[in-house]
């Protein structure tokens, strides 16, 4: 497993976090799922799915539209939250036998190390996963498989910074003419954060935050809220969120550019997967079939700014491809182990 | 036949009772007013009668039913009652026809039966034009005439009434008084009157029970109470008395004042204390001693009002005991003069306590 | 029994009576309400994990930062709402009641428009107009004073913004208290000190003042109590500032890892207080304004202010600037501009916030359908429940009326949150699991706006004489039939109030429903919050927009219907 750490492409980082939530004593995985006439049927029977995910309200509503419109009879409902909240509403949910999910996907790959553990996914390999995916991209029992990937750089609002005093570097960050200009989100909210906070914390050091605390930093929740504040004007520099969020904007027009920092930059990969007890198991099976087919994927990564695993999805020109970045190792079996300490370290030195 | 009977009627809150064991039977018919100062009692003895309360002890017995006791009460709507309530309670949402019908229509009875009853008692009580008025829109007299309508249509066996008339002015609430009397007299229901008003009792009632203090004092018919009070409390509150204190001497005779009076009927307690009752107005005032000294006080005039028909005196005997006496407007005693006080036997009344 | 009633009409009377098992029903009812997530959270409090008794989840409140920094802050921020509260509605108040200044209704409905207001839409709309760098009105001062990009006027996320804008939507309270008890204060009594030689400053000191003072104190106190016990507002902008207060507390307490104990522990202080101060509120009304403020004679005497009435004016809307005209304003902004920190030219404009709210986002339907069902049956259920408490106890039916009025009166010392966290740790174990069902909400939304229904039936059963039903019993009708002939239509205004009040109380609420909700059982304030937590800020203006019409909508209806109210002239067939 620990071989491929030395590679700097997306594969192998993406193998080697995906391998650790596998688990290699089980059965083989289930055929893959085609959306075949007789799902689709089934599935407009169910009339409707629903989806808890993490992904931006207005992207995730875009995802729904899409397979709405090409499956008419099925409406998707996105139940949008951050991925630490998701996580704990369907634990919750669970804990209260609500069964009200369908289809899930998060920012925090460690979840789905617990939901599996806990047998909460039903297997399901989707078509274009079993074809175009690489193998260690996806769960070996097919429970789940990287639906989406970003990254937490910083980002800056272009017309408060010049790019030659922006910073290029986490460290930068800690320099006192930032005072009070930095924005952030929460990693009890929001799971690419979690993931970016345990990255940065093992790379640099938790005397980053700590230090980073003391820059009257404008805490909000979501990870794709930084970027918000920067585009409205309201912080000059955002210390992390989603790179996706960071290039819709930029790609709008607004005044915003990103910097991936020195040090390397946290990855975000994003599972998803349909639960046992879904509600409606068919629309599930074939949402998810969606969600990795290549007409969706390519929707993240065009529209969305995300990247894709998709072999057959084409990079958008004008990114930075993601080999030319430096990028933090993903490890979501530590994340899953150290999640209580992270969370409490960063309130002990943000106070929220 | 719908006879009322309590029979050791108890009613307590927490410690204070209410009502303290009265008992009283109203035969079938009967007008009888429970009479009292407020605080009496009266008005939650009719309210134990009506079933809104339940006794502490007791019990109510209305025909040969037991109605009301600590173990069971029936509940007031199944008592076959009506009431007049001292706000008269109309229903202000309804027309005078609708208050009327109203207990017409809890009986389920024919709408035409019901129309024609309503009718029959509009025009009785004179309020045939008002039916399709809401009670705000009437008088006094109206809405009073309005509320005995309807507790008479519904043509219960006992009709309870509670200061039926307090809200009325005095014109008017003379006029009711004799009101109330006919309609009973036409009807006949064994009655319940509850009155602060002793001129109201004395018009309407067959007999008044005198309440004080949750107690029964005396009952009887308005003259026997009138004429023979057994007790300071009732000689005071029924028309005004002058109450003399002194000695017993024998079964006849007491000391007042100095002078031996005689007494025209009950015998006087031989307790050593007595006490007699004498109406204001049955004390003579002279001007100088009678020939015969029998039952004679000399006093002096402390105060005097002219009343137009009369003169009210206030007088004191010489153990400084005041009286008030009540003459004809004719002879005029300056406040200081010397005057004689000649209280007839037959009108001095021995009381019990 | 035959024999009675064959003596007078035939025809037959209803035998059965009802009511008391109704009654006894109720109490039941109202026991498990209540006693049920107030013992679980007790029992929370003061057990480990393991259910073995414990204080160990107190120790934190006292010990550790993290806890005893938001119980400073929290008192710090009830404390200054309070006395900015009582130091804007108190002068507001005399102006209004005492005084000749213009347009007094109006200024009356934009007080009662700010006190509609869901608290959490204000503190949104005042991010919007007041966040350091991209609030309107920081943008206005830097436009006219031409300062460089990062100074501000107003920082919304900071202490002061938290207190300043609980004080908004706070003050109203204070101010209906106040301008009551100055408006029943007979013009008598301060004749009689003006007769006496008393000059007018010396009346207003000595008679005026004092009278007032009790109400004054009550609405302060009530002032304490909401800036205690709010969520949102403080979630909204103290967060981002970077502190806490104890409801944001309880809140993360509940986030993963989940600490049930520790957050029981928290509420536990807050809902002792709230008893307390309740307690100290009905000693200082009752203790002295009753007697004084209750009689019924001659009307208030109104003092002439001359021209000054013109600036009094001017004050009242300058005030009145802060709760409604400009964060109103900012919402409407936001709600029609692509980016609302930028000027409003017509490249800036858009519907795409409304197209989002009504088309794509799929959560409106669900939320707004879940948000209009609890409005009506918690309104209809809260109303139901609170007529017949409210009869039971003004008519006193039963023996134990007083525990029926107890625990009628009781949810108003339970915090929302509190309420939330009792009942979430109540209702999502045996024997009740009703965790993620609308029913957990629709008790909560009734529990928490009893106390009001209830106090606001009893006085109206009050004003209906008891001989008006005892006169429909005599003549035949069983209790039920008294209520229902009777008292329910002389109370149609009484109850219609009510059920618009818990109507509006129920579709702003947050504080427990951010507790209980799940992505089934969404509501629109739940939804907002979370639009927040995510930075949609134009989403939010339209969905708070579309809330505040609703509301205004149910505010006009039920004056409309509380003003034809009367009987007079409108038939009601037996």
């Amino acid at each position: 497993m620990s071989k491929s750490y030395a590679k700097t492409s997306l594969a192998a980082i993406a193998a080697t976090a995906l391998a650790m939530l596998g688990n290699p004593a089980s059965a083989a995985p289930p055929e893959p799922t085609k959306a075949a006439p007789q799902l689709i049927e089934a599935a407009k029977k169910e009339g409707k799915v629903v989806w808890y995910t993490s992904v931006d309200l207005p992207m995730a509503e875009k995802i729904a539209k899409a397979f709405e419109v090409k499956y008419p009879g099925v409406a998707v409902r996105v139940e949008r939250s951050g991925a630490e909240r998701v996580f704990q509403r369907i634990g919750q949910e669970y804990s209260s036998k609500i069964y009200a999910a369908d289809a899930v996907n998060s920012s925090d790959a460690a979840h789905f190390i617990v939901w599996k553990r806990d047998g909460w996914l039903m297997a399901d390999v989707p078509e274009d996963v079993a074809k175009y995916f690489p193998k260690d991209q996806q769960d070996p029992d097919g429970m789940f498989a990287a639906f989406r990937v970003t990254l937490s750089p910083i980002g800056y609002n272009t017309t408060l910074v010049k790019k030659e005093e922006a910073p290029k570097s986490f460290k930068d960050l800690l320099d006192p003419k930032w005072s009070g200009k930095i924005v952030k989100a929460h990693p009890s909210y929001s799971g690419t954060i979690l993931t970016a906070t345990y990255q940065t914390a093992r790379d640099i050091g938790w005397e980053y935050f700590e230090k980073l605390s003391q820059q009257k930093v404008m805490q909000v929740q979501s990870a794709t809220d930084p970027s918000k504040k920067l585009s409205v004007g309201e912080r000059a520099i955002s210390a992390d969120g989603t790179e996706y969020n960071l290039l819709q904007l930029k790609e709008k027009g607004e005044p915003i550019e990103i910097v991936y920092p020195t040090e390397g930059t946290p990855l975000v990969v994003g599972p998803s997967g349909i639960m046992k007890n879904a509600p409606n198991p068919n629309a599930a099976k074939l949402f998810n079939h969606f969600l990795f087919s290549v007409e969706c994927q390519q929707l993240i990564v065009d529209v969305g700014g995300m990247r894709s695993f998709h072999s057959q999805v084409k990079e958008k020109p004008g990114r930075t491809p993601l080999k030319q970045i430096k990028l933090m190792k993903e490890d979501p079996a530590a994340v899953e182990k150290q999640v209580e300490e992270i969370k409490a370290r960063y309130t002990k030195y943000f106070k929220v | 036949m719908a006879r009322v009977a309590l029979r050791n009627l108890v009613k307590r809150y927490g410690d204070l009772a209410v009502v303290d064991r009265i008992s009283l039977d109203i035969d079938h018919g009967q007008l009888v007013c429970l009479l009292g100062p407020s605080g009496c009692g009266k008005t939650t003895t009719l309210r134990l009668i009506a079933g809104f309360i339940e006794p502490t002890e007791g019990e109510i017995q209305v025909g040969e039913r037991v109605v009301s006791s600590p173990a069971r009460a029936i509940e007031p709507q199944l008592r076959n009652m009506s009431m007049i309530f001292q706000s008269y309670a109309l229903w202000p949402h309804m027309t005078v026809m609708e208050n009327v019908a109203y207990g017409l229509r809890l009986r389920k009875l024919d709408r035409d039966v019901i129309r024609d009853k309503v009718r029959a008692i509009l025009n009785m009580t004179k309020l045939a034009e008002f039916e399709d008025r809401y009670p705000a829109d009437l008088s006094g007299g109206q809405q009073q005439r309005v509320a005995l309508a309807r507790a008479l249509v519904v043509e219960p066996e006992t009709l309870l009434l509670d200061e039926p008339l307090s809200n009325l002015d005095a014109n008017l609430r003379e006029e009711m008084r004799f009101e109330v009397r006919r309609l009973h007299d036409q009807y006949r229901y064994t009655t319940v009157y509850v009155t602060h008003d002793q001129a109201e009792a004395m018009t309407a009632a067959d007999r008044i029970v005198v309440m004080n203090k949750g107690r029964i004092e005396q009952t009887g018919t308005p003259e026997e109470i009138y004429r023979r009070p057994r007790s300071e409390f009732v000689a005071r509150f029924i028309g005004g008395a002058n109450i003399l204190r002194g000695p017993s001497l024998d079964a006849r005779h007491m000391r007042f004042s100095g002078v031996v009076l005689r007494c025209g009927d009950a015998e006087i307690a031989l307790n050593g204390h007595a006490a007699l009752s004498i109406r204001h107005h049955d004390i003579r005032l002279l001007g100088a001693p009678p020939s015969s000294a029998e039952n004679v006080v000399p006093a002096k005039v402390a105060r005097q009002v002219f009343l137009g028909g009369m003169r009210d005196y206030l007088v004191e005997t010489h153990d400084g005991t005041q009286l008030r006496v009540v003459t004809s407007a004719e002879h005029s005693f300056a406040p200081g003069s010397a005057v004689w006080l000649h209280l007839p036997p037959e009108s001095c009344r021995a009381l019990v306590s | 029994m035959t024999a009675a009633v064959a003596a007078g009409l035939p025809g037959r009377l209803g035998r059965v009576d009802l009511s008391r098992p109704v009654v006894l029903l109720l109490a039941a009812v109202l026991c498990l309400l209540i006693v049920l997530p107030v013992s679980w959270l007790v029992y929370f409090a003061f057990t480990d994990r393991d259910g073995l008794p414990t204080f160990a989840n107190f120790a934190p409140l006292f010990s550790d930062p993290a806890y005893t920094e938001p119980m400073i802050t929290t008192l710090v921020i009830s404390v200054s709402v309070g006395l900015a509260c009582a130091a804007v509605a108190a002068p507001m108040g005399w102006l209004v009641a005492r005084t000749d200044v213009p347009f007094a209704r109006t200024i009356r409905s934009l007080i009662m428009a700010s006190f509609v207001t869901p608290p959490f839409l204000g503190a949104i709309a005042w991010e919007i107009l007041a966040a350091p760098n991209s609030g309107m009105l920081n943008q206005w001062y830097r436009e006219l004073t031409g300062a460089p990009p990062d100074q501000h006027l107003f920082n919304i996320y900071s202490l002061t913004g938290v207190i300043f804008v609980i004080a908004c939507y706070t003050f109203p309270y204070v101010f209906v208290l106040v301008a009551n008890a100055l408006e029943r204060i007979p013009g008598e009594l301060e004749d009689a000190s003006s007769i006496l030689g008393g000059r007018a400053w010396h009346t207003a000191r000595r008679i005026t003042v004092p009278l007032a003072l009790p109400a004054l104190l009550a609405g302060c106190l009530v002032a304490f109590l909401q800036a205690m016990t709010l969520f949102g507002s403080p979630a909204i902008l103290a967060l981002p500032a970077g502190f806490h207060t104890m409801t944001t507390k309880i809140w993360s307490l509940f986030q993963y890892p989940p600490k049930p104990g520790l957050a029981a522990a928290c509420s536990l202080p807050l809902l002792l207080l709230t008893v307390v101060l309740l307690r100290a509120q009905h000693m200082i009304l009752g203790r002295r304004s009753y007697q004084v403020i209750g009689g019924k004679s001659g009307a208030p005497r109104v003092i002439r202010l001359g021209p000054w009435r013109w600036l009094a004016l001017a004050v009242c809307l300058i005030v009145l600037l802060n709760p409604v005209f400009l964060p109103y304003l900012g919402l409407v902004k936001a709600a029609f501009t692509h980016v609302f920190s930028q000027p409003l030219t017509l490249k800036n404009l858009t519907l795409e916030h409304v197209d989002f709210v009504f088309f794509e986002f799929s959560s409106t339907r669900l939320a707004l359908k879940n948000t209009f069902l609890l409005g009506i049956l918690a309104a209809t259920l809260g109303s139901g429940l609170a007529l017949v408490i409210a009869y039971a106890t003004a008519r006193r039916v039963v023996a134990g009326y007083r525990v029926l009025d107890f625990f009628a009166t009781a949810p108003v010392a339970i915090p929302a949150i509190v309420l939330g966290v009792g009942l979430f740790l109540a209702y999502t174990r045996p024997p009740f699991v009703l965790y993620g069902t609308l029913s957990i909400l629709l008790i909560a939304f009734v529990t928490i706006q009893l106390p009001a229904a209830y106090q606001q039936l009893q006085s109206a059963f009050r004003a209906v004489n008891p001989e008006l039903e005892e006169a429909s019993r005599i003549l035949g009708a069983t209790r039920l039939q008294a209520l229902r002939h009777i008292t329910a239509p002389l109370l149609r205004s009484g109850v219609i109030a009510a059920w618009c009040f818990i109507f509006i109380g129920t579709i702003r609420e947050l504080s427990a429903a951010i507790m209980l909700f799940t992505a089934d059982t969404k509501v629109i304030s739940v939804v907002i919050f979370d639009l927040n937590e995510n930075g949609h800020l134009g989403p939010i203006s339209v969905l708070g927009i579309l809330m505040l019409v609703i509301t205004f909508a149910v505010v006009t209806l039920a004056n409309r219907l509380h003003g034809s109210g009367a009987w007079r002239g409108q038939r009601v067939t037996g």
